[in-house]
């Protein structure tokens, strides 16, 4: 079974054809999810105003709502928002202007979510049963994190650092053939597990961001599935639904259709909800599943490089917020970096120790602590891992000692030291002999304005990655929307 | 009529580029076109096979630096 490794949530409903949508936002949750976590500012302050304008508007009147410098973030915006089929452009013509207006089932549910209403139940159904008295938020936290390190421990457990769970425990069958599947990890020759590069990826972006690769993995191979009698579209509705209920409270597992309920085992295998052993007409949802759509970092696929570089220190931080903070004893700083590239982490984590081995020759154990040594070669082992230079960086810094804090605050230095970062960028450089962006080459076009004009739209879209005026090429890592503006084009002529 | 051709951009130092073109010459199986110093736009499928070969010809001429400092 080959799918797709690792794809982000942005990326997967894009690949959705226009009718999955329709699907989709019929469920006023969906539609709401949708628009809280996919949509940037902008694009969110646009469906704001069109959303209770009984008529369309003219592209016009839009253009006056933006400022012309931030013409480029308008275009964006929209072309995420046609690309979503949240908006309609009306196409070119000479008599009448282009005019925008929202989807119609898009409108209907994003009003029902926001004024409440109707009796679509897509927020839930509550149990009415007695909930029992020992599940609570600690508790239910406690489930999840416990779910979800499992899952963390089985892609990492093949690296360097064998970590000391029994070949019984980790996570359930199901979900170990789902990683496999995702390439995740894969069989090496010998039988054993091993990680991949897309397995790294995974285990180094934030807690929410993991969930969502797994969950659309699991999308995709049941969707492959036929005779799994599962519609991915239904599913990928349920886990909007499930994102939009409250933490601690129980919910009807009756009032859900059956295929939802055969979805239940899944989830609670992920670790997103928790159904009492004795009572299994309600379920819980964990903290997994409530903060499935919050997070900004959904966007990251557009955001410019230095947001991006700002937020990968921020993620850091979140990640280790949920995989931190008590379960199995990692403490929030447990890193000690010294100027000599020796390293210590006063950790238990079999996690963490696992973590520090993609990237640190780690030498000794000790009951709570580990001991070694970045160099040339662990470094260069990480990079063709996948892991950057920036992503080790902002690790040790989110994970450093209290102690590095203290001296550094003290001697008005740096937390980490300076020759170690930069070693660990030159030893990257080093390494990294090439980037590659796959993409599109554009070329052959008949003239220069046909040349221009495609060109200024794929960068005003964002998709632009190389251009030369001279050739008369360029090279884009998208190209729906520029076959699209091609045929408009040339319709047009 | 403008085409678009699947592939993967690869950005590199020049003498990066000089190597992967002479890769190139002897089956003319990698590149799909040249487009300056630093660029190259290279088959998709061929990418990984690119990146080894890069690095056994970089292995051949630069031998690696040995690693200093104690355990």
């Amino acid at each position: 079974m080959s799918i797709n490794p690792a794809l982000s949530l942005a990326e997967y409903l894009e690949r959705l054809p226009g009718t999955t949508f329709k699907k989709l936002y019929q469920q006023p949750s969906t539609t709401f999810a949708i628009f809280r976590r996919m949509l940037p500012h902008l694009a969110k302050t646009f469906v704001m105003r069109m959303l209770f304008l009984p008529h369309p508007m003219t592209l016009a009147d839009l253009d006056a709502w933006v400022k012309p410098e931030a013409k480029r973030k308008k275009d964006q915006s929209l072309s995420i928002l046609r690309s979503l089929h949240i908006v309609q452009i009306s196409a070119p013509s000479k008599e009448k202007p282009q005019e925008i207006q929202l989807m119609s089932n898009f409108k209907k549910s994003l009003r029902l979510a926001l004024t409440g209403g109707g009796n679509h139940n897509s927020f839930g159904v509550p149990s009415s049963l007695m909930v029992p008295p020992e599940i609570d938020l600690p508790f239910l936290d406690r489930y999840a994190r416990k779910k979800w390190e499992d899952v963390l421990h089985f892609v990492v457990s093949s690296v360097g650092y064998k970590s000391s769970l029994g070949e019984g425990s980790g996570p359930n069958k199901g979900v170990k053939e789902l990683l496999i599947a995702g390439q995740l990890v894969d069989r090496r020759p010998n039988g054993s597990l091993g990680i991949t590069q897309a397995g790294f990826t995974f285990l180094l972006q934030e807690a929410n961001a993991q969930v969502w690769t797994l969950l659309l993995l699991w999308l995709e191979v049941l969707g492959n599935n036929k005779s799994s009698g599962l519609d991915p579209v239904d599913m990928l509705s349920f886990l909007f639904m499930l994102a939009s209920l409250e933490l601690g409270r129980a919910y009807d597992t009756n009032a859900l259709t059956e295929e939802r309920r055969n979805m239940l085992p899944s989830l609670v295998d992920f670790g997103l909800i928790y159904i009492p052993q004795h009572k299994r007409s309600m379920f819980f949802p964990t903290r997994l599943a409530t903060t499935l759509t919050s997070g900004g970092n959904s966007l990251r696929t557009i955001s410019e490089g230095v947001a991006a570089a700002t937020q990968s220190a921020q993620t850091a931080q979140q990640s280790l917020g949920l995989l931190g903070g008590g379960g199995t004893g990692e403490q929030a700083g447990s890193v000690v970096i010294e100027t000599n590239y020796r390293l210590y982490a006063y950790t238990q984590s079999a996690l963490q120790i696992a973590v520090l081995a993609l990237f640190a020759k780690l030498n000794m154990r000790f009951p709570d602590m580990v001991a070694g040594r970045l160099s040339r070669a662990s470094i260069r082992q990480a990079i063709n891992f996948g892991i950057t230079a920036d992503q080790i960086i902002s690790y040790l810094s989110a994970h450093a000692h209290e102690q590095m804090h203290r001296t550094a605050a003290l001697t008005n230095k740096p937390v980490l030291p300076p020759t170690v970062v930069d070693q660990i960028r030159l030893w990257q450089l080093e390494n990294e002999r090439m980037k590659t962006t796959s993409g599109f080459l554009f070329r052959d076009f008949t003239d220069d304005k046909d040349y221009l004009d495609t060109a200024r739209f794929s960068e005003e879209i964002g998709v632009l990655v190389w251009r030369n005026d001279n050739t008369r090429m360029f090279f884009a890592n998208k190209h729906e929307q520029i076959k699209d503006f091609l045929k408009t084009r040339k319709r047009a002529e | 009529m403008p085409r678009a051709i699947r592939g993967v951009l690869i950005e590199c130092d020049p003498s990066i580029k000089s190597i992967i073109v002479n890769i190139d010459s002897v089956n003319h199986d990698f590149i799909i076109e040249d487009l300056d110093e630093e660029r190259v736009v290279v088959k998709e499928n061929m990418v990984q096979l690119l990146k080894q070969k890069l690095e056994d010809r970089l292995k051949e001429n630069l031998p690696p630096v040995d690693e200093s400092g104690s355990e």
